[in-house]
């Protein structure tokens, strides 16, 4: 398989290693003043090396070709020293994809920044991935994501520990009905201002649910990072076990305009119910984790390497009902993925 | 053997025994009722030790019953049942198989070759097919066979390929097995003929399991079976259920009955030997198969499909299901590798063949040769009218339509297949159902439609989808004119979506437009799913071929917004990669309004649909369960429901709409209370098992109503080729072999490959020798296996799982034993079973099957570990420190060992300290005692080995037609030495030599001075020495008597043995005297004796006189004193 440029370098990659087709990606910002791949990228594919066995990479001098031959999901005890330039979200998403079919209990203790402003943050995956795996019959008592240290976005030192069981197959899932909301939870990282975003986002959920609790996570000393920071991160809950989430990170210092704690809840607040209002309903009887990719693109890949196409159809919306924006039911037949790197005993 | 006719009981009808039982008919039927009340006894429990033990058996025998339950995948329409008729040469399969055939359609086939598939009940078909006596058609059948029909030469018995495919079967997942007796009327003795078949039945039981069905064939009548026991054979077929196994359900594969070679002639004239594209066609079987898939053919190798395309079935099922048996006419019989068969498709035309005839006659028409060439030539013409016409579109997201598939849509209109049923004719012919005008007025009426609606789609929602037409006006635009050019370019692209789709999409345009009208929505513009299905898979992708820059933005619905930037394409291909959506804030969240309107009822406290609401749920409970009583409280409670009855009574005129109301509610009270009592009633004896079966048949049943609906052509892109379906499957770049040495007695399958199967990589796999091979297998030696699909040669190493987890080389399987092997082979996924065979070319008198196994993990490196001992001599020694050379070369390795444990031949341990400077490689070692210089040390350490890297796929089928059995591979060392003559050198120290046995010396035994001074004279060593020469001076001369001596010692020695004489006689007579006088002597000793006992008894008994009286006096004296 051949692509163009760097997007969608992560799927592309995964895919890949899922369905153990070779690819070739060209043209990795060629035309840029500063080509190839990015340091970010590179620490990707070195990650990706660590978790597997055989996987055969070659890139070229100027880095703008890459050749990826995907080896065997290994798992295992992995330790990886994340770029700075993207948060631990950016690998942590990749790997929730690849973990569960590896060949052993996957135990990724990733370093670098935990939350960021572009990437979705440690704290958010944990509430909306976790859960999601669960439904597609990924539990056990192995499945956790943990902040061990907190890293803010310049200069990191964050550590999270990821850890998944491996499975043979999936269980077929029907996220056909959201649900209504029932809780909203949340989590501020801030040490002084916690209460101040805490309270504005409230005033303005509290207009809908009174169930909100927004938790305040402050680490100390050297489990705090190595540079400041605040952010909030809102989940809520349907009563149909699914999570929508939102989040707002901090700019770091000196960058951007200040932002007034209580603008910054309010902002949450609102991305939060802007999620709601989409609220994409998933009907996969497969594994792909749509949450953590929410694009077209995404469809298109597994297309070209799994041959799945989603139905798509339309959900009738009742007479009067108000429940945000038109949304559409996708339904695909699984591609019959199994584990093959688990041993039999 | 006829018995002898007895005489029969006559029962009485008069007298006591026959009132008796008139009685107890009378009674009878009561009392058979009520056993177990009449004779209690009987029924009680005798002990409960039995009784325990008969649960215990009844518990396992249930449990034992238990499978892991499978998935129904099987679809509604089944593609037909694969029966696969094996035996040996010679014992009757094609006879057989046409009376099978006779039975099911009535039909003669003289020629069977290739699968010949029949309708063989309103809701089966069977596709029957001959296995010949080559390993490879065995192995590749046994995979695709539902149903064995195994037969056996009754009068020779069973042969080595019946237990050979048996064992093939096993491996490869068990099909249904029938055992075919035939042969029968060879036994002239009955007694011989029940024999032989209680012997065959009872071994065949031990093989397959214990009652399986065994068919006897008792005799031939003109050439063929009796119809009878053919009768009951097609019988038992058509009622055969099959039980799913799991390789199959999880692979696509298709038995193919068709090949058609689509080469360019030209090509094929200018090289003949060039690859060449094949089309074959078949039912599908198994699961899905996805379009652009990869396929194994067993025999070939693996390929990419280029083009899959579905056929209207060829031998369909008939359409209504009647109560009565099939006519002729639904009895249809297809098998155009041998000639025959409904319709024949190709690209552009279908052959019509009307069974009904002489099949001779047919068969020396239908030859697939000159069909093919026909069907070639006719191809290449139409095609080029097709072009100049393909110039309408039949839909606007259709520029991916390529002239075949147009072609192929036009085939499957239902009017053909209706014309075939009106042409009753004989000999085939080929029908063209219209020409190229009225295709072309069609097509141009269709592509009117098209645009029709498109017009009036623009007319309804304009404002949401003038983006989204521009785009496809687009796509139409470039899509007309170089449509071969753009197939060219464009491998990947989507089969285009149907014709039949205007409709669809017109449909749901209409549907959204109503709804837009009901929704109050601000920024939500109509989405038109097809719009998005087209934007999503088809429309980008020719979007993105062309050079031109689209300045418009779409956005749909506001769900999908596709960026394309206003710049180049180059940029978006660099795009930022995350997976953050950054909503663009168009809500106002602050506004009261908007907060209201849009999602106030995605939360708990807003609004519930009407099934849900709370309160609805309350009154429906409260309806089931109207009014109770407390018992403990003895309180009345009184529900809604009461009062419900009342107003009704209040208020009778209720309308008939309510009524209706009322009895749905009714029955929905009813349902639900149903429902209720069952989960109850149930709920008892619900296992984890029960649970995962219905959650199973849930998720079976949803996916089958998923897809229901949805018109075939788009079916087909969402879940892929169903099973059941007639397919026809374009493969590119085949071994010009293939076509050449086509053979359709050999069975062509395609085997469809899951993700990730096509590749190549160690495999860790469980293999045992098979108990009926000859021989133990040795490392490196080259094995022909049967895995997956595949059969492959490979170079397995055996290993041997240690106790710390180490895999250690072996380099024989053990004898009866299970060993690890390790291959390098093609990824196969973990638990499938294998089998493996030494060569698949001749046929041998042995048991050919070497091995079976599984397969255990898949990996890319190998852990097998041989030992390697490294020998060093000591050199210096000092009280437990040695210095040690010879072992290692340079002081890096030594540096590598520091501190490995080594030891010696006699058992010292030890262990490396540190190398030494010189000499290279020596090094100091430590051990727990002094060391000799006589000792060997050495070092035990393990080696990994590594896998040989070959993979050879066994290409039986690219052989010359009739050598197809003779595909030999890499040969095994022994064969090759064998053939090429060359025996190993002897190792010279294990030959045979004469014995030599060395003479023992034995040294003589030292004691020391003090000790012989202590020991016994007895024990002392005599020092005795050896008498030496005595020196002539003492050395005494011999005595020579004189006469007169002599005469004197004669003398001397007569009177000396007379004084002998005289003495020994003195001395017997004294002895004999002395011995009277001893006698004597005793005598009077006994008389002394008796005398002197006699006196002492009485001196006793006067002293004991005495003392009584003493005694006496003294007590009278006491009491005289008293």
């Amino acid at each position: 398989m051949e692509f163009e440029g760097c997007s969608c370098f992560r799927q592309r990659l995964v895919l890949s290693t899922l369905s153990r087709k070779r690819e070739k990606i060209l043209n990795i910002r060629s035309k840029d003043d500063n080509p190839g791949l990015r340091d970010f990228e590179a620490s990707f594919v070195r990650l990706l090396d660590k978790v597997t066995n055989g996987t055969r990479i070659e890139i070229n001098q100027t880095g703008t070709v890459l050749f990826y031959q995907p080896g065997l999901l290994y798992g295992g005890s992995v330790e990886h020293e994340c770029n700075v330039q993207r948060s631990i979200g950016y690998y942590l998403e990749a790997l929730l994809m690849l973990a569960p079919f590896g060949k052993t209990l996957l135990r990724a203790v990733l370093k670098g920044v935990t939350n960021d402003p572009t990437d979705p943050s440690v704290d958010l995956l944990k509430v909306t991935a976790i859960p999601l795996m669960k439904k597609f019959g990924i539990d056990g008592a192995g499945l956790e994501i943990k902040v061990l240290k907190r890293g803010m976005t310049p200069a990191g030192g964050g550590e999270v520990l990821f850890t998944c069981p491996v499975r043979r197959s999936m269980k077929p899932v029907q996220l056909t009905e959201p649900g209504k909301i029932k809780r909203i939870r949340g989590t501020a990282i801030s040490l002084q201002m916690a209460n101040r975003i805490v309270d504005s986002a409230r005033s303005i959920l509290n207009k809908f649910i009174p169930d909100i609790y927004i938790y305040t996570d402050h680490m100390k000393g050297a489990s705090s990072g190595k540079s400041a920071g605040f952010g909030l991160t809102l989940v809520a809950e349907t009563v149909n076990g699914t999570f929508l989430g939102a989040e707002v990170m901090s700019t770091p210092q000196g960058q951007g305009d200040p932002v007034l704690p209580e603008d910054f809840g309010r902002n949450c607040a609102k991305l939060l119910l802007e999620e709601v209002y989409r609220s994409l309903n998933r009907s996969i009887i497969w594994l792909v984790y749509t949450i953590l990719v929410q694009r077209i693109e995404f469809l298109r890949h597994i297309r070209d390497f799994f041959q799945i196409m989603f139905k798509i159809e339309q959900q009738k919306p009742g007479e009067d009902e108000q429940k945000g924006g038109e949304k559409v039911l996708m339904t695909c037949v699984g591609a019959g993925y199994s584990n093959i790197s688990k041993t039999i005993k | 053997m006829e018995k002898k006719e007895q005489k029969r009981h006559q029962h009485k009808h008069s007298g006591p025994k026959a009132q008796k039982k008139n009685r107890k008919k009378e009674q009878g039927t009561e009392q058979e009722q009520d056993e177990r009340k009449r004779n209690p006894r009987a029924f009680s429990v005798q002990s409960a030790v039995r009784m325990a033990k008969t649960f215990h058996r009844a518990q396992d025998i249930k449990t034992k019953k238990h499978h892991i339950p499978l998935v129904d995948r099987t679809p509604l329409e089944p593609p037909p049942v694969v029966v696969v008729v094996m035996g040996p040469p010679k014992v009757g399969k094609s006879t057989l198989i046409r009376c099978l055939i006779k039975n099911y359609t009535r039909q003669k086939l003289s020629d069977i070759c290739g699968p010949v598939t029949i309708v063989s009940g309103k809701k089966r078909r069977l596709t029957l097919i001959e296995c010949n006596n080559d390993i490879n058609s065995m192995i590749d059948l046994a995979k695709v066979a539902d149903l064995v029909l195994m037969l056996i030469d009754a009068s020779f018995g069973f042969e080595m390929e019946t237990f050979e495919f048996l064992n093939i079967c096993q491996v490869h997942g068990f099909p249904r097995v029938m055992g075919v007796l035939t042969h029968l009327d060879t036994f002239k003795n009955n007694k011989t003929l029940s024999k032989t078949k209680k012997r065959l039945k009872h071994r065949f039981w031990t093989e397959v399991y214990q009652g399986a069905k065994l068919f006897y064939l008792s005799g031939m009548v003109y050439g063929e079976y009796q119809t009878q026991e053919v009768k009951n054979l097609g019988r038992f077929i058509s009622v055969m259920k099959f039980r799913p196994l799991v390789w199959r359900t999880s692979h696509p594969y298709v038995v193919a009955d068709r090949m058609q070679d689509l080469t360019d002639p030209e090509a094929i004239r200018l090289n003949p030997k060039c690859d060449r594209t094949v089309s074959l066609y078949g039912y599908l079987r198994g699961t899905f198969l996805k379009n652009k898939c990869q396929v194994h053919i067993p025999g070939v190798g693996d390929f990419s499909v280029s083009d899959v395309s579905f056929l209207p079935d060829p031998c369909p099922l008939p359409e209504v299901i009647k109560k009565r048996a099939l006519n002729v006419k639904e009895r249809l019989l297809y098998a155009p590798l041998a000639g025959v068969g409904g319709l024949v498709y190709d690209k552009d035309a279908v052959y019509i063949d009307m069974p009904s005839g002489h099949a001779s006659r047919q068969q020396e028409e239908v030859r697939p040769t000159t069909e093919l060439v026909q069907s070639l030539i006719g191809t290449q013409a139409t095609l080029d009218a097709k072009m100049a016409a393909s110039k309408v579109s039949l839909f606007t997201g259709t520029a991916a339509l390529t002239p075949e598939e147009v072609q192929e849509n036009e085939k499957q209109n239902p009017m053909e297949s209706r014309e075939w049923d009106e042409n009753a004719q004989r000999e085939r012919r080929r029908a063209v159902f219209a020409d190229e005008d009225e295709k072309d007025d069609d097509e141009e009426e269709e592509s009117d439609e098209a645009e029709e609606e498109e017009e009036e789609e623009e007319d309804e929602d304009e404002e949401g989808l003038t983006t989204l037409k521009k785009v496809d006006e687009k796509a139409d635009e470039t899509a007309a004119p170089p449509v071969k050019k753009q197939k060219i370019k464009e491998p990947m692209e989507m089969p285009a979506f149907a014709d039949s789709d205007d409709e669809l999409e017109k449909s749901e345009g209409e549907e959204s437009e109503e709804e837009e009208e009901g929704s109050a929505l601000i920024y939500i513009k109509q989405i038109n799913l097809w719009a998005i299905m087209n934007l999503l898979y088809v429309c980008l992708s020719v979007a993105e071929e062309e050079e031109e820059d689209s300045n418009d933005e779409e956005e749909l619905g506001g769900l999908f917004k596709v960026s394309r930037p206003e710049r180049s394409k180059k940029v978006r291909a660099d795009a930022m990669d995350c997976s953050r959506f950054q909503p663009d804030s168009s809500h106002d969240w602050d506004q009261e309004e908007v907060r209201c309107t849009s999602i106030r009822d995605c939360f708990v406290t807003g609004k519930w649909e009407e099934d849900k609401d709370a309160a609805t749920l309350l009154k429906e409970n409260d309806e089931l369960y109207g009014d109770f009583e407390d018992l403990q409280t003895g309180e009345v409670h009184k529900g809604d429901g009461g009062d419900d009855d009342d107003e009704e009574e209040e208020a009778p005129q209720v309308k008939l709409d309510d009524d209706e109301v009322q009895k749905n509610k009714r029955l929905e009270k009813k349902r639900r209370l149903k429902e209720r009592f069952d989960a109850q009633y149930d709920d008892g004896d619900a296992t984890y098992f029960d649970d995962l079966k219905e959650e199973m048949q849930k998720q079976a049943e949803l996916n089958r109503q998923e897809f229901e609906d949805v018109d075939d052509e788009v079916r087909v892109q969402y879940e892929g080729f169903r099973p059941g379906m007639y397919v026809r499957v374009e493969i590119p770049a085949l071994p010009c072999e293939f076509v050449t040495n086509f053979d359709p007695h050999y069975p062509i399958v395609l085997g469809g490959l899951g993700p990730s199967e096509g590749n190549v990589g160690y495999l860790q796999m469980r293999l045992k020798k098979h108990r009926w091979h000859s021989r133990i297998l040795k490392t490196r030696d080259p094995l022909i296996l049967s895995l997956g699909w595949r059969r492959f040669q490979t170079i397995p190493l055996y290993y041997i799982e240690d106790h710390n987890g180490r895999h250690r080389l072996l380099k024989y399987t053990p004898e009866h034993m299970h060993c690890g092997a390790t291959i390098w082979g093609p990824i196969t996924p973990q638990g499938t079973g294998f089998l493996a065979v030494q060569t698949v070319g001749g046929i041998k008198a042995n048991f050919r099957i070497a091995a079976t196994g599984v397969v255990l993990d898949l990996d890319k490196s190998v852990t097998i570990v041989k030992k390697l001992k490294l020998i060093g001599y000591p050199y210096k020694i000092f009280k437990n420190t040695c210095f040690i050379q010879g072992m290692f070369n340079t002081v890096l390795e030594v540096a590598k060992f520091e501190g490995a444990s080594i030891r010696t031949v006699s058992g010292i341990k030890g262990q490396i300290k540190k190398a030494l400077r010189t000499p290279l490689g020596a090094f100091r070692a430590t051990f727990e005692d002094r060391l000799l210089m006589s000792d060997i040390v050495f070092l035990r350490s393990w080696y990994p080995v590594l896998v040989p890297q070959l993979y050879n796929p066994v290409t039986s089928l690219l052989m010359p037609v009739g050598q197809k059995d003779t595909w030999a591979g890499m040969r095994t060392l022994g064969h090759l030495k064998h053939d090429l003559g060359i025996r190993n050198k002897p190792n010279q120290d294990s030959l045979y030599k004469p014995v030599v046995r060395q003479v023992r010396h034995f040294n003589t035994l030292h004691i020391p001075k003090e000790l012989q001074k202590a020991l016994p004279f007895k024990n002392k060593p005599k020092q005795m020495q050896a008498k030496g020469k005595t020196p002539r001076d003492l050395q005494r001369p011999a005595v020579v008597r004189e006469p007169h001596e002599k005469k004197v010692a004669a003398l001397l020695d007569a009177l000396s043995s007379v004084y002998a004489y005289k003495n020994k006689k003195a001395k017997a007579e004294q002895h004999a005297k002395h011995k009277e006088f001893l006698k004597q002597k005793e005598k009077q000793d006994a008389e002394r004796q008796k005398r002197l006992k006699e006196e002492r008894k009485k001196t006793y008994r006067a002293m004991g006189q005495k003392e009584k009286k003493k005694l006496k006096s003294s007590l009278k004296g006491a009491s005289k004193d008293n």
